[in-house]
């Protein structure tokens, strides 16, 4: 009884109980005879969602103010750049893989620039960042598909003893998020300014250090995740970045991040994508129209940010 | 008497001519592409027709100016300043994809009123002194589901994938579908979803609701979504029902991989990108002093099994198969319309 007060006081576990109701609740639409093929599809999808809602989550913890709006164009600018290096052979893998995290660096240090050198605000910042990555990407390939090489096709669509193989590389670096922030002086560095940045700083913290490489490592998972996509999908595609503007924000906030900063965590964010994934799912299974649809993730969202946001103050 | 004869067929031929000659000269005028939106293949290709058309006419002295202008944001207010700012400038003529078919009527009529000559086409403006050129896009919707009933009579579940929810073009092409699915009631539609226009949200959406729906024997698309379907559909090794293709280039190469592998039957359907050169040639005809109706209709490209070869070799890689318009064609579509 104490383990389960203790875990229902975790604040990732709403986003979980949401995914499991929304996945069950789907499932039982083909009286379960759908569950192996839904359970995979949910995990390949989210786990774009993962890798660049973890980002995303790196950067909110970072405190009020601190979100990277540059997201979707560098997921397209990488996929567009690395595609087109790449040119369907398969011995440009690595060079390709290369340059998507060479552009994450990039926008990455750019956006921190911004930020810093001009003193401009990270919402409006990352924002400006992103029309100019979006038209680097439009400039570089005008909007053409180019197919990916054939083995990275085949991988990204791939399972591995029944795990999806996109899932598996969103495990790797959700672990290796999950050991940044809790076991590493640079984890608690994050949450450190996310609480209080004058406080931070006074502790000796160095904050610029730390902020800088933040919002690059952000960078690097958004074009990770569009050069993944990208092989996912058949190719680049100008807006395909589109929709993972709010989601990663949805998923970080789902999964029980305090928006204000300053506390993270990885699991939720499993919990939020997955349920991102299914909650479409299960109402289109439904047959709902648009309208009723959207209305609805709406409300569900809201509930779930509700159950979640209810902790208990210096309950952590 | 062959004097007499001569004389009345000069003047024959002169009646003949003179329209012709009593129009004006437009090698003075200017005339400006107002766009909302560059961000995907189809806008792309738009944007790629119109410069070389109008490149070319320009070189040959047709007009003075034909420039293009797209606003970054994908929004009505920002087209209308960038509408207000084209009447400041002096251009003749404004040719125009509208963010809103509604929002933009003021801007519109502003034009209008500064002696502005205004064609709207793919996304029209409702304002009624712009003329308007069309795609019949519930044609679009029905035609496919006529073309999977002479290619399975028997009928069957479909899947219907959409556009973008709350946009015009989405709910046209919709409502043909349905209409379609009515008049040809072995059919039924067994699951919708928005795939937005684009390969990877459709491939998302279709994964998403694939599990729960029984043996589908068609998909009914919107274009630029048809290879994200049949990516999803392979992923979950389903058998391929028939997908109605949007002329998007990897729609097509995957169409004939699949023909060649196992004879793969089906057919495209999608408006060209190159419409806005008709819809230049349009206005530039107006401004020549041809009398031009204000609703105007335009034919979609549609690409069959056995033209699908020679359409995949005309579109550029990672493109959309492609038409662009010459003045005739311009004059042909406005002589339909009378």
């Amino acid at each position: 009884m104490r383990m389960l007060d203790r875990v229902a006081r975790k604040p990732w576990i709403w986003s979980w109980v949401a995914a499991f109701v929304v996945w069950f609740a789907t499932i039982m639409v083909t009286g379960g005879a759908s569950t192996l093929d839904l359970s995979q599809a949910a995990l390949t999808f989210a786990a774009f969602s993962i890798i660049v809602g973890i980002g995303q989550m790196f950067v909110i913890t970072l405190g009020p103010g601190n979100v990277d709006l540059s997201v979707p164009s560098t997921m397209t600018l990488a996929g567009t750049v690395a595609l087109k290096l790449m040119d369907v052979d398969n011995a440009m893998i690595l060079a390709g893989l290369g340059v998507a995290v060479l552009i994450g660096i990039g926008v990455g240090i750019l956006n921190y620039a911004l930020i810093k050198a001009l003193r401009i605000p990270p919402i409006i910042a990352t924002l400006s960042m992103s029309f100019i990555v979006q038209s680097a990407a439009i400039w570089t390939n005008r909007g053409l598909r180019i197919k990916p090489p054939n083995f990275l096709a085949d991988f990204t669509i791939a399972n591995t003893l029944g795990i999806p193989n996109v899932a598996i590389i969103a495990l790797v670096i959700s672990v290796i998020a999950w050991f940044l922030l809790e076991r590493t002086i640079y984890g608690r560095w994050i949450s450190a300014i996310g609480q209080s940045m004058p406080a931070a700083k006074m502790a000796g913290i160095p904050v610029d250090g730390t902020r800088f490489v933040t919002y690059v490592f952000c960078a690097v998972l958004a074009s990770l995740a569009g050069y993944l996509l990208a092989c996912f999908s058949g190719g680049a595609a100008l807006n395909m970045g589109t929709e993972y503007l709010l989601m990663s924000i949805a998923v970080v906030v789902l999964g029980g991040t305090a928006v204000a900063g300053g506390d993270s965590n990885v699991p939720g964010i499993w919990g939020a994508s997955l349920f991102m994934f299914l909650v479409v799912s299960m109402l289109n299974t439904y047959g709902l129209g648009a309208g009723i649809r959207l209305i609805m993730t709406g409300l569900i969202i809201i509930s779930v940010i509700m159950l979640a946001g209810g902790r208990q103050p210096g309950v952590r | 008497m062959t004097i007499r004869k001569m004389l009345m067929a000069s003047v024959a031929v002169a009646c003949a001519a003179m329209p012709v000659s009593a129009l004006a000269d437009t090698s003075g005028k200017k005339i400006a592409l107002s766009n909302n939106y560059a961000g995907n293949s189809w806008r792309q290709a738009m944007l790629t027709s119109w410069n070389k058309v109008t490149g070319e006419a320009v070189k040959a002295g047709v007009v003075a100016a034909a420039d293009a202008f797209t606003t970054a944001e994908n929004q009505a207010t920002e087209q209308a300043a960038q509408i207000q700012n084209m009447i400041l400038q002096g251009y003749d003529a404004i040719v125009l994809n509208a963010a809103s078919p509604t929002a933009l009527n003021g801007a519109v009529k502003e034009a209008c009123d500064a002696g502005i000559t205004v064609v709207s086409f793919d996304g029209i403006v409702t304002e009624p002194c712009a003329w308007r050129i069309a795609v019949n896009f519930k044609e679009m919707g029905r035609s496919q589901v006529e073309y999977l009933s002479k290619k399975l009579p028997q009928g069957g579940n479909l899947l219907e994938i959409r556009g973008l929810a709350g946009v015009f073009v989405d709910d046209e092409i919709s409502a043909g579908i349905h209409e379609g699915v009515k008049q040809f009631s072995q059919f039924k539609i067994v699951g919708s979803v928005h795939g937005d226009w684009a390969q990877d949200v459709a491939q998302k959406a279709v994964a998403g609701i694939l599990p729960s729906l029984p043996e589908i024997a068609g998909v009914v698309t919107q274009g630029g979504d048809g290879y994200g379907a049949a990516q999803a559909i392979a992923a979950a090794k389903r058998p391929m029902p028939v997908i109605v293709m949007g002329n998007r280039e990897d729609e097509l190469k995957w169409w004939k991989e699949q023909k060649e592998a196992n004879g793969y039957e089906t057919m495209s359907v999608s408006i060209a990108p190159g419409v806005s050169t008709l819809a230049f040639w349009v206005a530039q005809q107006i401004l020549e002093g041809k009398e031009v109706k204000k609703d105007l209709v335009v034919p979609f490209l549609r690409i069959d099994q056995d033209n699908l070869e020679q359409n995949l070799a005309n579109t550029q890689a990672g493109g959309v198969a492609n038409v662009e318009y010459a003045q005739e064609d311009a004059i042909k579509v406005i002589e339909a319309a009378k």
